[in-house]
């Protein structure tokens, strides 16, 4: 009998398991999907462009020693030279430096010859990797907050503006269909939840550079989006930055780092409304706080940072006219 | 009534003893435990700092303490301390070391006198964890940088920012108080003759 029971039980988790990946299905709409595939074609071509395999010369300073190591030109990355050292700087290591000057994503291909160096958090002038994280932080935000809404909501990702870690709460801009969205501390408690379990889940953020047509094509549903790509298009010759975590996509300069694995303790503190869009919409300013993971503060302190974080971030609004076309890139 | 107590006749030590010690398999049964323990031990002083099994290091660390501590305590001038010493130190010029080096370094200090890490240990290979013993105040750079001291890391960058905000905002709420305190007494004094004069009436 206990194993009748068993396969019944076992049938209905499956069963229930289905209409949960049914939903989601529905729910992860056509236009996320063929984003997504988009990204992968572009990214099998771009692989596949690289014809005839080059080698570099890739000198590597830092602990234990300098090395020079030779590479694949187009196809290796900052994180196959850290798989050449050890599995302790593949683990650490949130962003590479090229040159001494040049902040460059774990995994982006390396074009050519260069010296290179690997970041992690702890270095002693760690603004670089403290700026792509707060980046990142803000990015992850946008995947987040697509993962909590419903579709009725009708969230449409603005931008979020360059990172500023004085400001004390990392930004990203959205606009909702209500007017009225007063989140309860509950609902920041869950959009919070998404960022802590995206980073358990150890997601690689992956970076396309692809022309301006096929971001038009790809943010064709998305009205925001499309309105900013010919001015970022324009600075960029013709050329736009994406990045990817999971299934979410999203415009950014970057760098950012190597995986949602190196984002800490996270907290949402605060939903500013900034102005009205059209008939029925809103702008939302969302603000958080975070700190890489492995870095230790006593919950009295990172109190003080979250009500720090709840206070109105003073970066450029959405909704503003640009002042200046050159800064009309986000970030 | 007249008995000593109890608490001040041994050292009180600054470390976690395990209630029970350990036996440390060993074919010479206790002795050859103690000569294993009294090797470590000299080791520790000769060195100041040494890396070893946990459970050797951990074993050794409570004699250690207690060798410094009773040091600290008698002096040389103390028969049963020098026995100890004398016991645990292999080496006899180590002796000089305790007594001339090591007890004014720790005189002063109100923690302990060792300090113990755990120590990642080799993969594929024993799996008995790995542990370094030191002494504190070694000449040797420290094992784990202070990462607090630097202020460019993106906590400490955020901390400092609060600070200043703080600051910025008690500044402006004392630069409030005093305008209102300057505007203040014209209107209390109209206001003080307001209310006295149906008093006087």
């Amino acid at each position: 009998m206990s194993a009748a029971s068993k396969i019944h039980k076992a049938t209905w988790c499956a069963f229930r398991n289905l209409e949960q990946y049914r939903t989601k299905a529905k729910f992860s709409s056509s236009a996320i999907g063929t984003r997504n595939e988009l990204f992968n074609q572009e990214q099998r071509r771009q692989q596949d462009a690289v014809g005839r395999i080059e080698k570099i010369e890739i000198r590597y300073l830092g602990l234990p020693e300098d090395v020079t190591l030779l590479m694949n030109k187009h196809i290796s990355t900052p994180y196959n030279c850290a798989q050449h050292l050890s599995e302790g700087h593949c683990k650490r290591s949130a962003l590479a430096l090229i040159d001494g000057t040049i902040p460059w994503d774990m995994h982006r291909p390396l074009q050519e010859s260069c010296t290179l160096q690997l970041l992690p958090f702890n270095v002693s002038e760690p603004h670089v990797v403290n700026k792509a994280f707060w980046r990142t932080c803000s990015f992850l935000l946008g995947a987040a907050l697509h993962k909590s809404f419903k579709s009725e909501a009708n969230l449409q990702l603005h931008s979020f503006p360059g990172p500023n870690i004085k400001s004390g709460s990392f930004v990203h801009d959205i606009v909702l269909s209500s007017q009225r969205w007063q989140p309860s501390k509950s609902e920041l408690r869950a959009i919070s939840a998404e960022m802590v379990k995206m980073s358990a889940q150890d997601i690689l953020i992956e970076r396309l550079d692809v022309q301006q047509e096929l971001a038009y094509e790809m943010f064709k549903d998305s009205r925001y989006k499309s309105e900013q790509l010919p001015s970022i298009g324009k600075q960029n010759q013709g050329r736009v930055t994406l990045y990817r975590v999971g299934e979410h996509i999203d415009i950014s300069r970057g760098p950012m780092v190597a995986s949602t694995r190196f984002l800490g303790k996270c907290t949402i503190g605060v939903s500013h409304k900034l102005a009205n869009e059209g008939s029925s919409g809103a702008f939302y300013r969302i603000q958080g706080i975070a700190l890489p993971s492995g870095y230790m503060l006593n919950h009295f302190a990172f109190g003080l940072l979250e009500q720090r974080a709840q206070k109105l971030n003073s970066a450029r609004l959405p909704h503003e006219p640009f002042e200046e076309p050159q800064q009309m890139q986000i970030s | 009534m007249n008995q000593a107590d109890v608490s001040k006749l041994i050292s009180q030590l600054r470390i976690v003893v395990r209630p029970k010690n350990r036996n440390l398999k060993n074919p010479d049964g206790p002795e050859g435990r103690l000569l294993k323990l009294r090797k470590t031990v000299t080791a520790l002083v000769k060195h100041e700092r040494i890396e070893l099994y946990y459970n050797r290091a951990d074993e050794a660390r409570g004699y250690a303490e207690l060798l410094i501590s009773n040091a600290i305590r008698h002096g040389d001038r103390h028969k049963p301390t020098m026995e100890l010493a004398d016991y645990w130190l292999l080496e006899k010029q180590l002796v000089h070391k305790l007594f001339k080096v090591l007890v004014p370094r720790y005189d002063n200090y109100n923690v302990s006198y060792t300090r113990m890490y755990k120590a990642p240990r080799d993969y594929p290979g024993m799996y008995y964890k790995k542990s370094v013993l030191e002494l504190r105040g070694n000449p040797y750079p420290t094992l784990c940088a202070d990462q607090t001291q630097n202020r460019n890391l993106l906590h400490n960058v955020l901390l400092d920012e609060a600070r200043k905000e703080f600051r910025r905002e008690k500044v402006a709420d004392l630069a409030n108080k005093l305008n209102v305190a300057t505007e203040a007494p014209k209107k209390t004094v109209e206001e003080s003759s307001d209310t006295i004069k149906p008093t006087a009436i």
